[in-house]
């Protein structure tokens, strides 16, 4: 049975899943959740997925949510089809569970806390506040000056090939200048590593809308 | 030559790792890092972790930052010592990954958000606020209703089987308490109680959650 994702065309998680499917040349089935009817929120979507949350995937009846998730069950799952995207060697592994942890504690609040602020915030008819925009882009100012410095030595963030951990900066960095802030753009290296990312094929494919492969 | 963890006797992230390296009976050295005179913002520190922060290990040069990396990555050197604490069958796996990013979206910023309100903030000499603190609980407490039902089919948050996922939510979860919210002790929620108590009750949290206070190197 194929691959079903259950999600949004527009949303990032959703992104970060679709991307990783593209890599791996996985078919999939687009199920799209009525958002504007909150039907994540529904008892039936619960059942799946108990945070009220997309995207959840399933495979043939095995439910996985959490995108970062999704993302490593599928890159294991067809560990040998399309781009190689979890090392196999302990410590290539290690460094790409640094690499892993520190996107989610590092990048991704500052980044995703912009994006709300300025993006979903308005959305939903609701004012942002420059004040806490300016104070997540100053944050993450400071982790990229680390992230510049790192990638001054390596191609990507676990070393010299990518990985999915590189993958993940995709969504919310893309939005970024949607938000008002060039900052993917500011420093040389991260600059070059960012555009590199979203000039991959798995990205173009899915950026502006997700369509089923399958 | 034996492991070296570069920490702090009592910081939750070092406590994650240490309670890691008790399950596993990993012997070990920990390297007390002086945070009050900054010391990992200095330059020789920054070298080897650039965020500055701590724990880092040092296994025999090899060093790696990140409390959950470095429970992965020791937990894939010694596969079979100890109890196993990540799956390797690709579905069990799977669901592990999900409990685990589940930790990190669900339970850890606002865990960590609320214990920095009440225990971080008086020890940096600022003022406590108790509406924020309470705003946090009040997350938390949405999430936990969702680990309720989890934990209403499941021993543990990756299945029936003690994992890292787990392991992960012992320090923050550990000093809510002494913020004032027994969230995890809340009787409307059975399964959570039951899984906290669980998992509290582990002789390596024992051991460690007053202070890496014995290092068994």
């Amino acid at each position: 049975m194929v691959l079903k994702l259950y999600g949004s065309p527009f949303s990032t998680c959703s992104k970060r899943v679709a991307t990783v499917l593209h890599e791996k040349q996985v078919p999939f089935e687009l199920i799209v959740i009525d958002l504007a009817k909150h039907e994540q929120k529904s008892a039936a979507f619960r059942e799946k997925q108990p945070f009220g949350q997309i995207p959840y995937l399933d495979d043939d009846g095995f439910i996985v949510y959490e995108s970062r998730a999704i993302c490593r069950y599928i890159a294991m799952k067809y560990a040998d089809q399309g781009t190689k995207l979890i090392p196999t060697d302990l410590k290539g592994l290690a460094i790409f569970e640094q690499a892993l942890s520190v996107e989610q504690a590092h990048f991704n609040p500052s980044a995703e806390g912009a994006i709300s602020e300025n993006i979903y915030k308005p959305f939903f008819g609701k004012a942002p506040d420059p004040t806490v925009f300016e104070a997540h882009l100053k944050k993450l100012d400071e982790k990229l000056d680390i992230y510049e410095l790192i990638l001054s030595k390596q191609k990507y963030l676990a070393g010299d090939e990518l990985t999915l951990v590189d993958l993940f900066h995709i969504p919310f960095g893309y939005s970024l200048p949607t938000a008002g802030s060039d900052i993917m753009n500011s420093k040389p290296h991260v600059a070059a590593w960012f555009k590199a990312l979203v000039d991959r094929p798995s990205w173009q494919a899915i950026k502006d809308n997700i369509h089923s492969t399958a | 030559m034996v492991l070296k963890l570069y920490g702090s006797n009592n910081s939750t992230c070092s406590l994650r790792v240490g309670a890691f390296l008790r399950e596993k009976k990993i012997p070990f050295e920990l390297v007390e890092v002086n945070f009050a005179q900054d010391e990992h913002k200095s330059p020789a520190y920054l070298e080897k972790q650039p965020f500055g922060q701590i724990p880092y290990i040092d296994d025999d040069g090899y060093i790696l930052y990140e409390s959950r990396a470095i429970c992965r990555y020791l937990e894939e050197k010694f596969p079979n010592q100890g109890p196993k604490l990540i799956p390797t069958e690709l579905k069990a796996k799977g669901l592990f990954e999900q409990a685990a990013s589940v930790e990190l979206n669900n339970f850890e910023p606002y865990a960590h958000k609320a214990v920095f309100e009440k225990v971080f903030k008086p020890y940096f000499g600022q003022t406590p606020d108790q509406a924020t603190f309470d705003k946090h609980i009040a997350d938390l407490g949405a999430r936990l209703n969702a680990y309720e039902v989890i934990l209403s089919k499941q021993k543990y948050v990756a299945g029936n089987e003690y994992t890292l996922a787990d392991l992960f939510h012992l320090p923050y979860g550990w000093l809510l308490a002494a913020g004032g919210s027994n969230i995890l002790s809340d009787e409307s929620r059975p399964n959570v109680v039951r899984w906290w108590k669980d998992i509290t009750s582990r002789d390596a949290w024992v051991e460690v959650k007053d202070g890496i206070v014995k290092s068994n190197a």
